[in-house]
This record gives C-alpha cells, sequence and structure tokens, in this order.
C-alpha cells in the first residue's frame, strides 16, 4: 500500500547528481511526501468520513441516552456514562445473543475449516478426477447472494413443504420441523454456514497446500511416513500460517452473524437463534435506541479483537 | 465549448427544478404547487389513480407519489425527519403515530376533519396526548377464517359463539383433518395482535384509563391460558415456520381456521378452485365482547412541509366517502369512512358486511412511542407461554414488568 502510493512511483531512478544541495534534497523528499499524500488522499478522505468517523461517533453515542427523541436534534441525547453497558448485562435477550453467537462460532469456525481443509486436500490430490468442477462446486456458494440463499434454505427445512423433509418421509423418517424447534435452529444454521463457507476457506487452503514444497512430502515418504503421518506431521505444520488465517477470517465473520438467522428464523424460536448482531440492529434500526445499539457493537468489537489476538497467540506459540 | 453549454442548461434547469419544488409558500390556490406523498406496499404503486383524480379537481396542485416498501418505510421515514427531508404527506402505519408525534414531526388535523366521520378504533390510532395528528386512510380488521366444508364434516357449531365453542370447533376439526383445528402464529411479528383480541374480548387491556400497565389482571391470565390452551392441546401447529404463510394449511386441510384480516379474502380467492365455495368469515367469538384488532393506515402531513395546505386538501380528499369507495376499487383497501359503506358494492356484499360490524367493536394498540419495542418483548413472553415454556401467570407478571419499564417511561 504505502510503496505503491508514497514515494517510489515518482523517481524513475536513485539520484546521481552530486551538486545536489541539502536544500534541494529536503525540496524533493518534501514534494514526494506530497505526492504520496496526494495519491493516499481519496483514500483517506472517504476512510476518514465514512469510516473513521462513524466509529469515533458511535463509542462516543454509546456512552449517552441517544435515542429517537435526539433524532431530529442530537443535542437532546445526555451522557450516561456507562449505563448502556450496565443495561446490556442485565438484558437476557442480549446474553441469548451473546450465547447463539458463542455456540455459533465455536461449532461453526471449527467445522467449517475442517471441511474445507478436507475438501482442499481432496482436490490437492492427483486422485480426485473433474478437479475443475469440484472447485466450482464448492466455491459458488460463497458468491451468490447470502439471503437469496437463507431464503431457498427456508423453503428446503420447511416442515410441510421442503424437499428435506419430502425426502426424510419418503425412506419412512418422520418429518423435522428444523428451524422451528428450539435444539434444532441453530444446527441447522450453522451447517448452512459451513456449507456456506467451506469454499473460501478451501481456496485458501489450497495455495496453502501448494506452497508446501514437494521435496519435504517426498523426504518424509521416504522416512516411511504413512499418508496420515505425513499430513499430520509434515502438512497441518507448514500450513499454519494459512490456518492462522482461515481461523481469524472466519470467526471475525461468524462473530457478526445476521443475514442467516434474519431471514431463516427471525432470531426464533424462544430467541434461540437471535445474534448479538441481530440485537443490535433491531435495538439501533427498529426501535432507534441508538446509544445501546452502540453499546452492542463495542461489545461486539472487543470479542472480535480478543478472539483475533487469541487466535493469533495460539498458532504463534506452537511453532 | 459545447460542453459548456449544455452543462449550463442542466445547472439552470435544476434550480429552476430547485424553486418549482420548494419555493411555493403557502401554496395558493392558483399557484401551481407540487406536493410530496410517500406510500407503502400496494398503496404506493396505485397511489398514482388517486393522485390524478386529485389534480383533475385541483388543476393547480401536482402530486408526486414516491413508493416505499413497507420493510423500509419505518426507518426511512425517521431518517428522513432527522434530515429534514420529510415528504408533505405520508402514510403511516397505526402503531408508529406515537413515534413521530414525539419526534414532533407531524402537524396537527385541522377542525375540517371529523373524528365522528371516522370508525373510532381507527381514529383513536391518531390521537397523542389529546391531540389528533393523523387521519384515518384504510382500515383492517381481524375476523375468523374457517372451511365450511371440514366444519360441517366435523359437526363443529360455525360460527363459535365463545371461547368455549371456538375450542370445541378447533377440536372436533381435528379429528377431521388429523393434524391440527386451527391455524395460528406463535413466533410471526404479528403474534401481539393476533393475542389481543383475547384480552379485550375478557374485558382486560394493555393500560387503564390513566396509563398504567394493567397485564398481570386476571383477565389477561385467562386470556393467555386460553390462547396456549390450542397449543397445549395440540389444536395449532407450534412450529409454524418464519415467513410462511397461515393459508398454506387452509388451504391443504391442515386445520379449518384461522385469524386474519381482510387481505386474505384476495387471498383465497386466487388460491383457484381447490377451496372455492369452501369457506366463509364470521365476526369475533364473543366472551363478554367480540372486540377484534383494527389496524390499517393514516394520512399525516409533516410540519416541515412548505405546502400545507395543498397537503390537507389531498389528505381530505383522500378521506372523502367517495375517494374511500374508488380507492377500494383500486387496491381493496377498507374505507375508514363510514359513510363509504353505505353504498354500492362495500354495502351489499356478504363478507364485507362481516368486517363492517367488526369494525365498529375493534381496538388498537396504545399510542405509545415505545409500543413497537414493547410490542417485540411482548410477542417472546407469548411465545414462551405458548411453547410451555412459561405459564399463563409467569408471561403476564413479565409483560407487566417490561411494560411498567417501556409504557410508562417518557
Amino acid at each position: 500500500m504505502d510503496r505503491q502510493t508514497a514515494g517510489e512511483l515518482p523517481l524513475a531512478a536513485p539520484p546521481r547528481v552530486t551538486t545536489a544541495t541539502a536544500g534541494a534534497r529536503r525540496w524533493r523528499s518534501l514534494r514526494e511526501a506530497l505526492t504520496g499524500y496526494g495519491f493516499a488522499a481519496p483514500y483517506l478522505l472517504l476512510f476518514t468520513v465514512f469510516l473513521a468517523a462513524p466509529i469515533v461517533a458511535s463509542l462516543v453515542i454509546s456512552f449517552t441516552d441517544f435515542s429517537l427523541g435526539a433524532i431530529d436534534d442530537p443535542a437532546d441525547a445526555r451522557f450516561v456514562g456507562l449505563q448502556n453497558y450496565r443495561d446490556l448485562a442485565a438484558d437476557e435477550k442480549f446474553r441469548s445473543a451473546a450465547v447463539n453467537t458463542a455456540y455459533f462460532v465455536a461449532a461453526g469456525v471449527p467445522l467449517t475449516m475442517a471441511a474445507g481443509l478436507a475438501a482442499a486436500v481432496g482436490l490437492n490430490s492427483q486422485v480426485v478426477r473433474f478437479r475443475a468442477l469440484f472447485r466450482v462446486g464448492y466455491y459458488t456458494p460463497v458468491v451468490m447472494s447470502i439471503v437469496a440463499i437463507a431464503v431457498v434454505w427456508r423453503y428446503l427445512l420447511d416442515v410441510d413443504v421442503g424437499l428435506l423433509n419430502n425426502a426424510l418421509e419418503a425412506v419412512g423418517l418422520p418429518r423435522v420441523a428444523w428451524l422451528s424447534t428450539p435444539g434444532l435452529a441453530m444446527p441447522s444454521i450453522i451447517l448452512i454456514a459451513v456449507w456456506r463457507n467451506l469454499g473460501f476457506a478451501m481456496v485458501i487452503f489450497l495455495a496453502g497446500l501448494q506452497g508446501i514444497p514437494q521435496e519435504t512430502s517426498e523426504a518424509a515418504r521416504i522416512d516411511g511416513a504413512g499418508r496420515w503421518q505425513e499430513f499430520r506431521h509434515v502438512t497441518l505444520p507448514l500450513l499454519r500460517p494459512t490456518l492462522a488465517f482461515v481461523a481469524v477470517v472466519t470467526s471475525a465473520g461468524y462473530l457478526q452473524l445476521f443475514e442467516e438467522p434474519f431471514v431463516m428464523t427471525g432470531g426464533g424460536p424462544v430467541d434461540r437463534t437471535i445474534s448479538v448482531a441481530m440485537h443490535m440492529y433491531e435495538q439501533g434500526f427498529g426501535f432507534f435506541n441508538l446509544g445501546y445499539a452502540g453499546a452492542i457493537a463495542y461489545v461486539l468489537f472487543v470479542a472480535i479483537l480478543v478472539l483475533t489476538v487469541l487466535q493469533l497467540r495460539l498458532f504463534r506459540s506452537a511453532t | 465549448m459545447r460542453s459548456m453549454r449544455w452543462l449550463a442548461a442542466v445547472l439552470a434547469a435544476a434550480l429552476l427544478a430547485a424553486c418549482g419544488g420548494g419555493g411555493d409558500e403557502g401554496g395558493g390556490t392558483d399557484q401551481p404547487t407540487t406536493i410530496t406523498v410517500w406510500a407503502m406496499g400496494a398503496e404506493g404503486e396505485k397511489l398514482n389513480t388517486l393522485a390524478t383524480e386529485f389534480t383533475r379537481q385541483n388543476p393547480s396542485i401536482t402530486v408526486r407519489v414516491t413508493p416505499i416498501t413497507w420493510d423500509v418505510a419505518h426507518q426511512k421515514l425517521i431518517t428522513s425527519v432527522a434530515g429534514r427531508q420529510t415528504p408533505d404527506v405520508s402514510q403511516l402505519g397505526t402503531t408508529w403515530m406515537a413515534e413521530f408525534a414525539k419526534l414532533g414531526a407531524l402537524e396537527e388535523v385541522p377542525d375540517s376533519i371529523k373524528a365522528a366521520d371516522f370508525f373510532e378504533g381507527a381514529w383513536n390510532t391518531n390521537v397523542v396526548e389529546g391531540k389528533a395528528i393523523g387521519v384515518p386512510w384504510y382500515v383492517e380488521t381481524r375476523v375468523l377464517y374457517y372451511r365450511t366444508d371440514l366444519a360441517s364434516k366435523a359437526g363443529a357449531k360455525m360460527p363459535p359463539a365463545s371461547w368455549q365453542e371456538l375450542q370445541d370447533a378447533a377440536t372436533k376439526i381435528k379429528k377431521v383433518t388429523g393434524k391440527y383445528g386451527i391455524g395460528m402464529l406463535p413466533n410471526a411479528a404479528g403474534t401481539w395482535q393476533e393475542f389481543m383480541p383475547f384480552v379485550w374480548q375478557n374485558g382486560g387491556d394493555v393500560v387503564d384509563a390513566s396509563g398504567n400497565p394493567t397485564l398481570n389482571s386476571p383477565q389477561v391470565v385467562e386470556a393467555l391460558e386460553q390462547y396456549t390452551a390450542f397449543y397445549k392441546q395440540g389444536l395449532a401447529p407450534k412450529n409454524a415456520t418464519q415467513g410462511f404463510a397461515v393459508e398454506s394449511g387452509f388451504v391443504a386441510g391442515d386445520y379449518g381456521m384461522f385469524f386474519s384480516g381482510p387481505w386474505h379474502v384476495g387471498i383465497l380467492n386466487d388460491t383457484g378452485k381447490r377451496i372455492e365455495g369452501k369457506w366463509a368469515i364470521a365476526p369475533m367469538p364473543r366472551e363478554q365482547a367480540g372486540t377484534s384488532f383494527v389496524g390499517g393506515s393514516n394520512l399525516v402531513v409533516f410540519n416541515a412541509s412548505n405546502n400545507k395546505d395543498a397537503a390537507w386538501k389531498f389528505v381530505e380528499f383522500a378521506a372523502r366517502p367517495e375517494t374511500q369507495a374508488l380507492w377500494y376499487k383500486t387496491v381493496a383497501d377498507l374505507p375508514a369512512n363510514k359513510a363509504a359503506w353505505d353504498s354500492g358494492e362495500l354495502a351489499a356484499q356478504e363478507d364485507l358486511k362481516v368486517f363492517r360490524a367488526q369494525l365498529d367493536d375493534a381496538k388498537s394498540a396504545p399510542s405509545v412511542a415505545t409500543w413497537e419495542q414493547f410490542a417485540a418483548k411482548m410477542n417472546d413472553q407469548i411465545e414462551r407461554a405458548a411453547l410451555g415454556r412459561s405459564t399463563p401467570q409467569e408471561a403476564a407478571a413479565a409483560m407487566q414488568q417490561d411494560a411498567q419499564g417501556l409504557l410508562l417511561q417518557k
């Protein structure tokens, strides 16, 4: 990023002029810096206006009672210190949302990674035919509209008209209300998320696998390692940076779970699939309790930050 | 050079348009005026019919219609108030009135529009802290839909006159369908609208005359007992999936009754031959009263409007009996103005007579700015009780606590 924008571009060759005075040099470096900032300016401007400012504003708002009454005149909002955060601690719905989100991440991330890795290893071996076809097949859900996917799955899983239940009935099994049985709704959503996201993990793992030198694997095989031993002691350790990347990106994405429950269950049954992001949306844009929603946003932000740091630690310390 | 001239022309046009749109003061009858009207869903799509008729009668006023979808309407309207970019006139959901009143965004209704012309329940949704800030546009109320074929096969007495008869009918119909008796929605956004009639029918309410919550009253507990009994006895499906329509099971014959509003007449007629002539509608069962829920939409004028006179003229036009009858023909919205029901199809048709009668005994939610927020919590408690996760007493106590926190706060 800084390489492309600041410095090197305007200079075609290193300066060889021996007569350059200190003043001229300073002028040149200033001009270089200005050129650099010039190139960076459009991005910096957009970043400040659309990201940095709202991020700071929402932090400030999270310490106020900003709600409907303050919408037309923000001066009506009062600072309430940590009240929003204290209210959150007592909010039963937030507690369910936090538990559900943790469940989704704890089960969904390992499953997605395992499925993605399995697909990548399979496609990387020379055994499988029609590899391009499989690669497209696994990756397609990633680029499809998530809302469209959620709507289609809602139909597929429906208790009365769903294809899956029709199939179950055809082989003599009872119909199951996947999305409206409290204990089954979240597992259903997790499986759909795994199916949707394993393609992304697979592509990254494939790149990682192709970066493992052939010699290492060969050496392991010559030393008498079986397939599993080779995978466990050669492939996995060498994939560590890739694993870390996929774990961090997938976790950060999964912590923001929203569309699937929003479209498929509306957070039900009995709040068993409501997520932190959904609760935040409902409070912020449904009821316009923006102070409270800001507090939820910052709790979620801290959770993502902590989990990311922990994961990076975990994957680094073992090397 | 040429592009410069083109640019100048565009700028000049934009300037003229800007002056034409916002510059008029007062909207005198002869001065050409444009008013903006926002409307949702089917109303938004068809409103041009009314706009054309209005401009024919008032050639100096042009109506610009902006259709918006229901799912974004609430947000869009709130943001427009925050950004001071409101339309002149808008359609508002009946449960949103207090919120916009709290924002101080709405004009008070002029004396020329009379409360007595409209259904009382519908008019009351416009009254916030004693002031009328909107005019009922169209109404809807819930009635009982039932399958005549299944009911007669089951030997059920139709229509049920009391809760007991309703439950007996559901039990008998269940024996015929083999699945359920009545279709209900324990986990929908509108669950409270299905539940509140039971409370009103039993003489209970959300708040008393002075605005204090009364949700832990015996009337509410009994209403919850009756409502949840349908689920506990397997008479109603517990696991209706989010987003699925109640009529599918009705058409398929999984159950023989459900509560809904006038839109289901059209939906059931559109399902074709399968149940043609095999269903009917009836008023709510009576316990202490036969009260139903009244919803619909109101028309409001924003106080940020520069053309208030023209805006009220449009609202008055839309609320007139002739216009309401025309509007019924256009989108089948039921008129809020009682006089519109006195002639034509609205006076003659059997189904419509049921709605007309029910509208005389229909209530709405109290006009409180935090109502939607409370309603979401109320839905949670109803669902918990319906699924047997809490007793009716516990659910009522929890509702009362939520109401004290949300409905009393100013």
